[in-house]
């Protein structure tokens, strides 16, 4: 079974539980405001991630794994670690697809320097979910958000070479 | 009809985008939404999960507790459960931003979302596969300076973002 799956009725199961322990004691008039809420956000999350996906399954079709590896192989030293920062925020699927792509850097002599900005901003950094951060934390949090991950990104990639 | 329009921008330009380019390559856009519906229905429980969760926080939780608990002045303490709830939690983060408006508008501090945000790219579940691929000392150490970067990020976003 996937995994999301499997990770997901854990979570669900945890919530329940929460509503139960809480509404057992009955406070019926709570119970139907969240009840009322949660359909309402279920509806609007479903819309909004769903067009998110349609995106992130768009940006599949053009960019496969191989494509960005051979492309990540022709950069060194620190233009390879911020070219791996860009490329990997740009990149939105699951993270454990990264891993695959990071073993075949590695195993093409790129720096550990450049996978980990790679991988690290790959599940760090989301261009396509930007607009959602927007809406939903607002433009400066994001702005600023994001600028200090990649800042961050770039001093992991470092130190991760400096280490290894 | 105009607030619509605007609340919902970001999706009818996706929309548009997706009909024109069907246009010229139908049989691509056409696999992209099937794969874009498997997503969703592989997310489809956590979806759930999370709107059940955020509403009984904005329901349930009172304005004053959240923000003792994870508030800007929680402290170090509030910033470690800010950490380890991201680091914890499962799909990705921006599935997750409208729960975090939530917690933001009953309080929850900037820096501490920031850094929850942060660690949410700790994947406890793939450490072991990305142990088999990547070696344990590139898996470890990656992952303990994500945790530590998340924190110091979630700081500097806190000086920088007034409230």
């Amino acid at each position: 079974m996937n995994t999301n799956i499997v990770e997901g009725i854990i979570l669900l199961v945890l919530v329940l539980v929460l509503y139960v322990v809480y509404f057992i004691r009955g406070d019926k008039g709570k119970l139907k405001d969240a009840s009322k809420k949660s359909a309402k956000l279920f509806i609007q999350n479903s819309i909004r991630l769903f067009a998110i996906f349609v995106i992130i399954a768009l940006l599949d079709k053009f960019l496969s794994p191989q494509a960005v590896s051979q492309f990540l192989l022709k950069f060194r030293g620190f233009t390879g670690i911020i070219i791996g920062a860009l490329t990997g925020a740009v990149m939105m699927s699951p993270a454990a697809t990264s891993y695959p792509i990071g073993q075949y850097l590695l195993a093409h002599n790129a720096s550990y320097s450049l996978v980990a900005a790679f991988l690290f901003t790959w599940v760090g950094i989301g261009v396509v979910a930007l607009p959602l951060e927007f809406k939903f934390l607002g433009k400066k949090f994001a702005l600023i958000r994001n600028s200090f991950t990649f800042i961050a990104a770039i001093l992991i990639a470092l130190l991760v070479g400096a280490l290894l | 009809m105009k607030t619509i329009l605007k609340d919902w921008a970001i999706e009818i330009v996706i929309l548009l985008t997706a009909i024109v380019l069907a246009i010229f390559n139908p049989s691509k856009v056409g696999s992209a939404l099937l794969s874009a519906t498997k997503t969703y229905l592989n997310l489809f429980i956590v979806i759930v999960a999370i709107a059940l969760l955020s509403s009984f926080i904005v329901v349930t939780i009172p304005k004053q507790t959240i923000g003792k608990i994870i508030g800007k002045q929680s402290g170090i303490k509030g910033v470690l459960i800010g950490a380890v709830f991201g680091t914890l939690m499962i799909g990705p983060a921006y599935m997750f931003f409208p729960f975090f408006k939530e917690l933001r508008d009953k309080g929850a501090g900037a820096n501490i979302i920031a850094t929850t945000i942060g660690t949410w790219a700790i994947k406890i579940a793939w450490i072991p596969f990305s142990i088999t691929v990547l070696g344990w000392k590139f898996t470890l150490l990656f992952n303990g300076l994500i945790f530590v970067f998340a924190i110091l990020s979630g700081m500097l976003v806190g000086a920088f973002y007034k409230e």
